[in-house]
């Protein structure tokens, strides 16, 4: 058990080392990827208009996303969404932008750092594990993520009534325009799933957050036991309420699946810390200063030293060694993730100190000043 | 003489100025009432657009109905019960903004007390030399 949590924790450290390294590259290639799976992901999900749906296309636009703000991603994959329904229909096209801008004018124009959500949450329902995304919010971010989180629900089941009622709008004639309105608007606010699945993970979001901010001890974890069951309580009592005809063994298994992710999150919260690489400017009357601030890091190989040396005489145990001295070594650790161990080998005291664990692990980033 | 101290105080004022500090030096460049009072008209102003949105949808949607009752129907009553919503809408949405705004304001000052505390601190360091 010692020996796994010391794996983890020098896998932690590594991973630590590299991001401070690599954070230049990183940061673009995270994006490039993100770009490529949900617009890939929108192109195979809509894809009426063919001329968008070519992974050259995508590919490019990718790239331009890896270099601009994250908010980009976003507006790139609204505006390849708005296409795939303007080839289908221009109702449906229409609904989308009014959907896209009531969303903005009322809640991304001043919780713009939550806009990713609104494109990560249809990817986690197409990979079945949209249970994912309440706790984690709950756990990385405020309860105003709670009203993100309710958009991106809502452009999920968007694009679900445009693809159940696509067969019916492709037969509909162009002078049906009100009728298709209808269609969409009906599909989209009577589904019930939608309005209890928001619900759910609104109410999930701030209770996490809630417990994840209260003194006691592992709050992390009862947040997110926490959350697990009560998304579950509320999506079981919305599906016998309304009659949602939810998938009760799938939205267990998520649940169960959104807890390990995150446990997951939890680890690399701590990891991928903010204290980024710096690089600043600036001048007095004397000097300009070109500035590389770079973040220190714990050292993560063990680092042995021998504090004790005792020869002790008595009669040889079972494994002695050829002085019959008895050998104790002991590992110690500082810092609240350390870990210690003994072993009675043969005849001398050993101690091996291990000081790799100090980082300073921190619920929540304190600014600067 | 490079002074250890001054330039790393210096380059902890830099990196904030780049980042955090950058919203919140254009919060505090405002009175309270002043940032308060813009953010609530822009909010009133994007409720507007967004009840319109919203009211169009809902007339398009019963078009042809509509269309057929519009001589019959109050329409003095329509438009009152339209406004009423409006007002509502505006109000609630103005409320939620008000307090984020002055929650905001309030974080920003915090975070730019501490920065201007820096500067003095940087500054007698210069006047110790």
């Amino acid at each position: 058990m010692v020996t796994k949590m010391t794996g983890i924790l020098e896998f932690k450290e590594k991973i630590k080392a590299f991001y401070a390294k690599n954070e230049v590259f990183i940061f673009p290639v995270v994006k490039f990827l993100l770009a490529f799976a949900v617009l890939s992901a929108l192109n195979g999900k809509l894809g009426y208009m063919t001329r968008i749906d070519n992974a050259a296309i995508v590919l490019i636009v990718a790239l331009a996303c890896s270099f601009l703000p994250t908010a980009s991603i976003t507006l790139f994959a609204a505006m390849f969404s708005l296409l795939h329904m303007y080839a289908l229909s221009i109702e449906t096209a229409l609904l989308g932008l009014s959907l896209y801008l009531l969303m903005f004018l009322l809640f991304f124009r001043v919780g713009s750092k939550y806009s990713l959500v609104l494109v990560i949450t249809p990817m986690m329902f197409l990979l079945k594990i949209p249970y994912v995304m309440p706790i984690a919010l709950g756990l990385i971010g405020t309860p105003g993520a709670a009203v993100a989180l309710g958009c991106g629900v809502a452009v999920h089941f968007y694009f679900q009534t445009i693809i159940n009622q696509a067969p019916t709008i492709a037969t509909m004639g162009n002078e049906e325009l009100t009728a298709k309105v209808r269609l969409l608007i009906d599909g989209f606010l009577n589904n019930r799933t939608m309005l209890v699945m928001i619900a759910a993970f609104a109410i999930t979001v701030v209770v996490v957050y809630l417990i994840r901010r209260m003194s006691i001890d592992y709050s992390w974890t009862v947040a997110i036991v926490a959350g697990c069951l009560l998304n579950l309580v509320i999506l079981l009592v919305g599906d016998l309420m309304y009659d949602t005809n939810m998938s009760v063994v799938g939205a267990i298994l998520g649940t169960v699946l959104a807890a390990v992710v995150a446990k997951g999150i939890e680890f690399f919260r701590f990891c991928v810390d903010y204290s980024r690489t710096e690089k600043v400017q600036f001048e007095d009357d004397e000097y300009y200063y070109y500035v590389k601030a770079v973040p220190k890091m714990t050292v993560a190989a063990q680092n042995n030293t021998v504090k004790k040396i005792n020869t002790q005489r008595r009669s040889a145990p079972a494994r002695t060694s050829g002085s019959g001295r008895t050998v104790t070594t002991e590992r110690t650790a500082t810092g609240r993730s350390g870990y210690s161990q003994s072993h009675l080998t043969g005849g001398r005291s050993v101690t091996i100190n291990s000081e790799s664990m100090t980082d300073e692990e921190t619920d929540d980033y304190e600014e600067i000043f | 003489m490079l002074n250890e101290e001054r330039v790393i105080l210096m380059t902890r004022m830099a990196s904030y100025e780049e980042h955090e500090g950058k919203k919140n030096m254009a919060i505090g460049r405002y009175f309270r009432s002043d940032y308060i009072a813009i953010q609530v008209i822009k909010s009133i102003f994007s409720a507007t657009i967004a009840y319109a949105v919203v009211l169009a949808l809902y007339i398009f949607y019963d078009f042809e109905n509509f269309m057929q009752n519009i001589y019959k129907m109050d329409l003095i009553a329509f438009a009152r019960s339209v406004l009423t919503c409006y007002g509502v809408t505006v109000v609630v949405y103005g409320i939620i903004s008000y307090l984020l705004c002055t929650y905001r304001y309030a974080k920003a000052k915090k975070s730019l007390k501490s920065y201007y505390s820096n500067l003095k601190k940087l500054h007698s360091l210069y006047n110790e030399q």
